[in-house]
């Protein structure tokens, strides 16, 4: 389907205008809503039925983890089940690596299914009468792989996680963060290049959560795994997630990096949800840098060339460390050779304060 | 309009019917009966032709293998009273007839369950039916059956498959239809066939109920054997109402006590077998 030297920017999922409308009558609903712009109010008293995802709209390229953060009833968990169709879309498109998923027959399906996403759930699901390596090959054995052959991909994916002494074991005898460990592997056997994450850590305690977290994350980079990873913490979408999409009430209100969220909030809900977020390490020099025209207007006298230089990817904790000692209050920002701007230190001090850089009053 | 004359041709009519069915469709219901005695025949000759002691032995070591060992000696001790008490071959003609009618119930109770379980339509149109089934009196469809079957095995057969279905089939239905909704998303998400989904997901975490539910077909088998003695079944159901008739008070309570021993003694095996084959999942 497509060609193996794969651009790093490939979007393994497309999904444009997706909806879901739940209830009998959804088709007339759905229709009603495209004509006559109903809002969730009115289609649940004209038709009964319940937006769960309204006009959602996303994208996920390879190699990235995508996080669509909600809290429960916000049309998250919905919203990723459409993305193998264990839930059918009412309206939109979705296409995986290209094909769409709604033209495909349900041998397609299965067959994508299979081979191409794999899905890990908060309620693990491990089968309780298999063996943790038998729980890991589950995926290989419904594509008809023989014992022998899926028990040894089983075992390579349980080494990955970190789990080869326990494969004989039941997953009764593993704790809560084991068997989600399972859960992982299994996924990652069948070498799916996406994996969906379905509040795969919400039900651990919080040590074990952040452990896994990070496990998750370097595992799925050194895999060149995509993955969509559900949650309703805001921390835990932050620490994994490459790029952040915040739902609410079935729609998307803002996708981008932490660090766009945090420091750009797109309404009033996202920005009280990000209210207690700490800028220091969230925020880089690459989001507070001003560009060098802007700054040598205001500065004609500096030469950028002789400042404390810093990376785009240094946080603002980093760049304080370096203002304390700058003599014209000023950081210049190069990427390599290229000089990307220039960070003032007001511009320091009000990321730090956690307000807009580039206020109206500064330019 | 003269409610007496109603009754009088409906009653017209069922014997109309019952006559009809004999006069044009005998061989079917000849057929039947004739399958049905081999059926039995075949396995009570099975159990009743070995030595019984060998028999027993059988028993002992299943109840060694499946239960505990205590419950082996019980076993054997048990089933050596009833031949003791002269009701070998009784016995197990009894056991015979239980056999044959819970396999057959099976057979169908555990299929039409399955698809029950998969389809609530069609399990909403079966409950009615079993629901009838288990309260009518068994008196009331013996004797249309022995009008078609005749007096034998083959009547006092149906009527206890009629009650084993039930169980058999409520229970297979309810654990097809529990299965646990993560791991049908688990199914789905991993890319299975339906046939897969059967049988590597929805069949394990059913198997305790339908375990469950062949006991308790076994169970009403059990308990349909004294009322089947009425038409002829043989074994110790024939034996308590052959008593009772003649007020033999003593005989009627040594064939009740070869039917407990037997009832306890397969209650066990078959509950314990349940449990062996599900012991994983808890």
């Amino acid at each position: 389907m497509n060609s193996p030297n794969t651009s790093p920017t490939e979007v393994l999922i497309d999904c444009q205008g997706v909806w879901k409308v739940f209830g009998e009558k959804s088709a007339q609903a759905m229709k009603a809503i495209a004509e006559r712009k109903l809002s969730k109010t009115e289609v649940l008293r004209e038709f009964d039925c319940v937006v769960g995802v309204s006009s959602a709209s996303l994208q996920v390229r390879k190699g990235e983890i995508f996080c669509i953060m909600g809290l429960s009833g916000s049309g998250k968990s919905t919203l990723i089940r459409m993305f193998n169709r264990l839930i059918d879309p009412t309206g939109g498109e979705i296409r995986i690596k290209g094909q769409s998923l709604m033209q495909l027959d349900a041998k397609g399906l299965r067959a994508m299914r299979a081979k191409h996403i794999g899905m890990v759930f908060q309620a693990v699901a491990l089968l309780p009468h298999r063996n943790v390596l038998e729980n890991a090959a589950f995926g290989l054995e419904v594509q008809g792989l023989g014992k022998t052959e899926r028990h040894e991909i089983a075992s390579k994916a349980l080494a990955k996680v970190g789990l080869s002494d326990w494969a004989h074991k039941f997953p009764r005898e593993l704790s809560g963060g084991m068997q989600q460990r399972v859960g992982l592997a299994r996924a990652i056997a069948a070498d799916p290049e996406i994996i969906l994450m379905d509040e795969p850590f919400s039900a651990l305690d919080p040590l074990i959560r952040r452990q896994l977290q990070d496990e998750f994350r370097q595992l799925a980079k050194e895999l060149g795994k995509s993955a969509v990873f559900i949650t309703h913490d805001l921390d835990e979408a932050m620490r994994i997630g490459d790029r952040i999409a915040i739902m609410k009430d079935g729609v998307i209100v803002q996708t981008g990096t932490a660090a766009d969220i945090v420091m750009n909030p797109a309404n009033a809900y996202v920005a009280e949800f990000v209210a207690g977020i700490s800028h220091l390490h969230l925020v880089t020099a690459r989001s507070v840098l001003r560009p060098v025209a802007e700054f040598q207007k205001s500065h004609p006298s500096v030469d950028v060339q002789t400042l404390p230089r810093s990376g785009p990817d240094v946080d603002l904790d980093g760049l304080i460390g370096v203002m304390v000692d700058a003599p014209d209050h000023a950081i210049a920002v190069w990427d390599g050779q290229n000089l990307l701007g220039v960070v003032t230190s007001k511009g320091l001090l009000r990321s730090v304060q956690e307000k807009p850089v580039h206020s109206p009053a500064e330019a | 309009m003269d409610h007496g004359q109603t009754i009088e041709v409906f009653d017209a009519r069922v014997d109309d019917v019952l006559n009809w069915l004999r006069d044009n469709a005998g061989f079917v219901f000849d057929n039947t009966r004739a399958a049905l005695d081999s059926f039995y025949g075949g396995i009570n000759w099975l159990l009743a032709t070995p030595n019984p002691y060998l028999v027993m032995a059988v028993f002992a070591g299943l109840g060694l293998w499946l239960v505990s060992w205590r419950f082996a000696v019980l076993a054997g001790a048990g089933l050596f009273f009833c031949s003791a008490m002269g009701l070998w071959p009784e016995t197990m003609s009894t056991l015979a007839l239980v056999i044959a009618s819970t396999a057959l119930g099976l057979v169908i109770g555990l299929p039409v369950g399955v698809w029950a379980g998969y389809h609530p339509k069609v399990d909403q149109l079966v409950e009615p039916l079993l629901d009838t089934l288990q309260t009518l009196p068994p008196y009331i469809y013996l004797l249309p059956a022995i009008a078609l079957l005749g007096y034998g095995p083959a009547t006092s057969l149906v009527a206890t498959v009629l009650v084993a279905i039930a169980p058999a089939l409520r229970l297979a239905s309810l654990g097809i239809r529990m299965t646990p909704n993560e791991y049908i998303e688990l199914g789905n998400a991993s890319g299975i066939s339906p046939l897969q989904m059967f049988f590597k997901i929805r069949l394990p975490f059913a198997v305790p109920s339908i375990m469950a539910g062949i006991n308790q077909s076994l169970m009403m088998a059990f308990g349909m054997v004294v009322i089947a003695g009425i038409v002829g079944s043989g074994g110790l159901g024939q034996a308590i109402y052959e008593a009772v008739r003649t007020l033999d008070i003593a005989k009627s309570i040594d064939a009740s006590i070869a039917i407990v021993i037997l009832t306890m003694v397969l209650d066990r095996l078959t509950q314990s077998a349940g449990q062996q084959k599900t012991g994983a999942t808890r």
